[in-house]
């Protein structure tokens, strides 16, 4: 436990960034106001995405005023599977996945089924602003459901994995997977009890989890270790998200990509204030590699140089091997160390998006 | 310089602030005295002055002078006893007041009146006129030729009119000296200050007598006592003519120079003149407001104290709010506590203040425990969010008549100050928390509820302190400290305290 002073100065030497730090730092320095909007509404984002060449989740339609809801029925005609989802949404609230219909009615990732009527209602709701940041009136978005990738299977339950990459100044920064858990209700989320499992920007192996703010070294569900596993394409991933994050200008920036089995990388939202968390799971403070990255005068433009840049910056800031956390090939210094790996789950603290 | 050149500009903006409403505070505090505690007492000492006599039964009048006016500066409050009297001012611009009494037929019984003033303080104020030299007198032997020795002894030895007069009473107080035997024998004079003030007079030396009270104990039934002031060409200074020290009796109030003929009358017997003090302890606010002293001239002061009560008592609140605004941005920014809403725990706060602690939180815990549950039970029949928020209003607005009828019936009074919570922001409390209840889990839920009761529990200690109250309300530049510090809190980019928890498994102990 880091209670009082001794907690403080470990943190710091540990580089760890606070949230106060984040959005005076980071969010409020580098990302423009006029520019939150782009990312705010998912609408919007996936357009900017559409016209620059990058693949996402198909839009199948989009609700939005409650007059509409009697067109709803229609637009869902021959859609066996999809996913419904305020364009204002927060933090992965008020996602309705639906992934099979069955005699008229459609069945949600965990096998309860719903009527028209009660997805109307949930659609109701997301337009009258329930889930948006502030509560104001939103639309929803129905969409392609992502179909996972085989490589998750062994360690995700239901839902889909999402790829979380921290952008900096257009340089990747920091990664990690989102795998859902029984207990997230198969949703990518780290604060519905996702787990996070943090990614070697230089080698795109998996290393250890975090849950509930704690270290978890298995996934809770299936007891299969959650390090060792290679992200494959990871270089061609790293570029999606430096062009994701060119597109808004946002200095600093979390794109979240997804792995579907057919169509390969989308890009599914990019999130303005990025959570915490992912310093948990990659067991490495965010600080020095974001001053690293400040301090640099001119950075490349090219794609290309600027996840070489990245790699090597996380090659060489990587924390000494701990034998404990490899399996499988990884080069020099990609695994986390698991110093932590005993430490209490930590629940006292907001959602990381939330701040 | 050098040090400020290193600071941030919002560092230099708070330390300005900071500056400028410490300073205006302490200002008012030592110069003006507005008292920083608001138990600080201080003494008040009421002089009486009773005037008793027999009526004749016909018509009677009595004229009663007044202290004079830069006696009356001391004074913070006046009141006459009249009995059936009337009673009227005269007002004459600068000099003493006179009051008169009349009656147009006194009862033959034993009357009587009183004024009563109350002055606070025991800084001496004298009239501070620059009298003319007066002529020597013109004395008869042998007195001439003994006050000519005395004055002489006197000159040989002093420098300047203070020394001299020093001197002069010495000697005078020597009772064994041969000219100082033939002086004290003459006894037609009203009092032996009047004696020495003409033996002064013959060395050209301004001098008057000050017939006042002192103020050091209680007293019943006494008289004003006659006191030596002598003049040096620039002020005015006491002289104790016995031991010829220079200054005052402790706290001495003069309500008349040269003579102690306070009355006249017409129509009355038997008329007596005495005077009584007392001491008593009143806070140094009320003293404060009453001389007004606290607010007279402050080109930057603000005084609240002017403003009409009902206004006034408005700002006793809106005062208290940036301060429990303080609490949350401390208590989330440095603390981490998740609160619903931002401003929630203030205004829980507030409502706190009415109904007291324990009766607020058992309200509020009942309200938001039936009203998630109804809520949580509305959201079967799916309706729309806004006329949904309207239907919890109105079962909140339920809720509330029905506890307070219901505290009526058993005589609860607290119980009645449930209307006093805020409905509108209680009712959205509600919704939230049903929708974090619904995504979340109860988990959330009770955490942030937790967290928001905190911190409304923090920010009605701190509203609800008085000393704040207090410090908030008569020194409202104070509110250029809170902004101060609200600005260094808007800049702290250190971890918040449950970030230490959060991210303990990160820490490194190298």
């Amino acid at each position: 436990m880091g209670g009082g002073l001794s907690g403080w100065r470990s943190l710091k030497r540990a580089g760890v960034l606070g949230i106060n730090a984040r959005n005076r730092d980071f969010v409020m320095r580098y990302n423009p106001r006029s520019k939150y909007p782009l990312v705010d509404d998912k609408l919007t984002t996936k357009r900017l995405a559409v016209d620059a060449g990058l693949a996402v989740p198909d839009l199948y339609g989009a609700v939005h005023f409650q007059g509409e809801l009697t067109r709803l029925g229609r637009m869902l005609d021959g859609l066996d599977s999809f996913v419904i989802k305020p364009a204002h949404g927060s933090g992965g609230d008020g996602v309705l996945v639906i992934t099979e219909r069955r005699r008229g009615l459609f069945v949600k990732g965990d096998g309860r089924a719903l009527s028209l009527r009660d997805i109307e209602y949930f659609v109701s709701n997301i337009l009258s602003g329930v889930h948006s940041l502030g509560g104001i009136p939103d639309a929803a978005m129905i969409e392609y459901r992502v179909r996972p990738s085989r490589l998750f299977e062994a360690i995700s339950y239901r839902g889909v994995p999402d790829i979380r990459l921290l952008i900096f100044r257009g340089v990747p920064t920091m990664a990690m997977v989102r795998l859902p858990t029984r207990s997230s209700d198969g949703k990518a989320n780290l604060h519905q009890g996702a787990v996070g499992v943090g990614i070697a920007l230089s080698t795109g192996v998996t290393g250890h989890g975090v849950m509930h703010d704690g270290v978890v070294a298995d996934h809770p569900d299936f007891g299969s270790p959650l390090a060792g596993h290679v992200i494959p394409d990871w270089e061609a991933l790293l570029a999606i998200g430096a062009r994701c994050a060119d597109l808004t200008d946002l200095g600093y920036c979390g794109v979240d990509l997804v792995l579907d089995d057919e169509r390969g990388p989308m890009m599914l939202e990019i999130n303005a204030r990025p959570g915490l968390a992912i310093q948990i799971a990659n067991q490495c403070g965010l600080e020095q590699r974001l001053e690293a990255i400040a301090a640099m005068n001119n950075l490349p433009a090219e794609i290309d140089e600027r996840v070489a840049l990245a790699r090597g910056l996380d090659a060489a800031s990587a924390p000494p091997l701990s034998g404990a956390a490899t399996t499988g090939s990884v080069d020099e210094g990609v695994a986390p160390a698991v110093n932590g790996a005993e430490a209490p789950r930590a629940t006292a603290t907001r959602p990381p998006s939330a701040g | 310089m050098a040090f400020f050149a290193r600071l941030s500009p919002l560092a230099v903006i708070a330390l300005l602030l900071a500056g400028a409403g410490l300073g205006l505070t302490l200002l008012k505090a030592t110069y003006y005295q507005v008292p920083l505690l608001p138990e600080l007492t201080t003494t008040v000492w009421s002089a009486e002055a009773r005037i008793g006599f027999n009526g004749e039964g016909g018509s009677s009048k009595v004229e009663f002078l007044l202290p004079p006016p830069v006696s009356m500066t001391r004074a913070i409050d006046e009141n006459f006893v009249s009995r059936g009297y009337g009673l009227a001012i005269l007002d004459a611009n600068g000099d003493p007041r006179e009051a008169t009494w009349t009656l147009r037929r006194s009862p033959k019984s034993k009357q009587a009146l009183y004024y009563q003033v109350k002055v606070a303080g025991d800084k001496v104020v004298t009239d501070a006129s620059v009298p003319p030299f007066p002529p020597v007198p013109d004395y008869r032997e042998p007195l001439g030729s003994a006050i000519q020795a005395v004055l002489t002894r006197a000159r040989e030895q002093s420098a300047d009119v203070f020394s001299f007069t020093e001197q002069t009473l010495l000697i005078l107080a020597d009772s064994d000296d041969e000219n100082v035997k033939v002086i004290r024998n003459v006894n037609d004079r009203p009092s032996w200050e009047h004696l020495v003030a003409e033996i002064l007079a013959g060395a050209r030396i301004p001098a008057r007598i000050a017939y006042g009270l002192p103020l050091d104990r209680p007293q019943v039934d006494t008289r004003l006592i006659p006191w030596l002031e002598v003049h040096n060409g620039d002020s005015w200074r006491g002289y104790d003519t016995a031991t010829g020290t220079p200054g005052y009796p402790p706290g001495f109030f003069i309500w008349r120079y040269d003579s102690p003929d306070l009355l006249s009358a017409r129509g009355v017997r038997n008329i007596d003149l005495s005077f009584s003090t007392t001491q008593t302890r009143v806070p140094q606010m009320e003293v404060a407001e009453l001389t007004g002293a606290a607010f007279r001239v402050q080109p930057f002061g603000l005084d609240l104290t002017r403003l009409p009560v009902s206004v006034q008592n408005l700002y006793q609140v809106a005062l208290m709010l940036p301060l429990g605004a303080l609490v949350v941005a401390f208590m989330r920014v440095v603390v981490g506590v998740p609160t619903f809403g931002t401003f929630m725990p203030i205004l829980i706060a507030l409502a706190f203040r009415e109904t007291q602690l324990g009766w607020g939180l058992a309200l509020f815990l009942t309200l938001v425990f039936v009203g998630l549950s109804l809520r949580l039970m509305l959201a079967q029949l799916r309706l729309l969010l806004v006329p949904r928020l309207a239907a919890i209003l109105v079962v909140v607005i339920c809720l509330m008549l029905a506890i307070t009828l219901l505290s009526y019936r058993l005589g609860l009074e607290q119980g009645l100050s449930i209307a006093l919570f805020p409905m509108v922001i209680l009712t959205m409390t509600i919704e939230r928390m049903s929708i974090v209840w619904e995504e979340r889990g109860s988990g959330e839920t009770a955490k942030e509820t937790l967290g928001t009761l905190l911190v409304a529990i923090c920010g009605y200690y701190v509203m609800n302190e008085p000393h704040l109250s207090h410090l908030m309300f008569y020194f409202p530049e104070l509110l250029l400290l809170v902004l101060a510090t609200t600005l260094l809190l808007g800049a702290y980019s250190g971890y918040r305290l449950t970030e230490l928890v959060r991210f303990s498994a990160l820490a490194r102990t190298r």
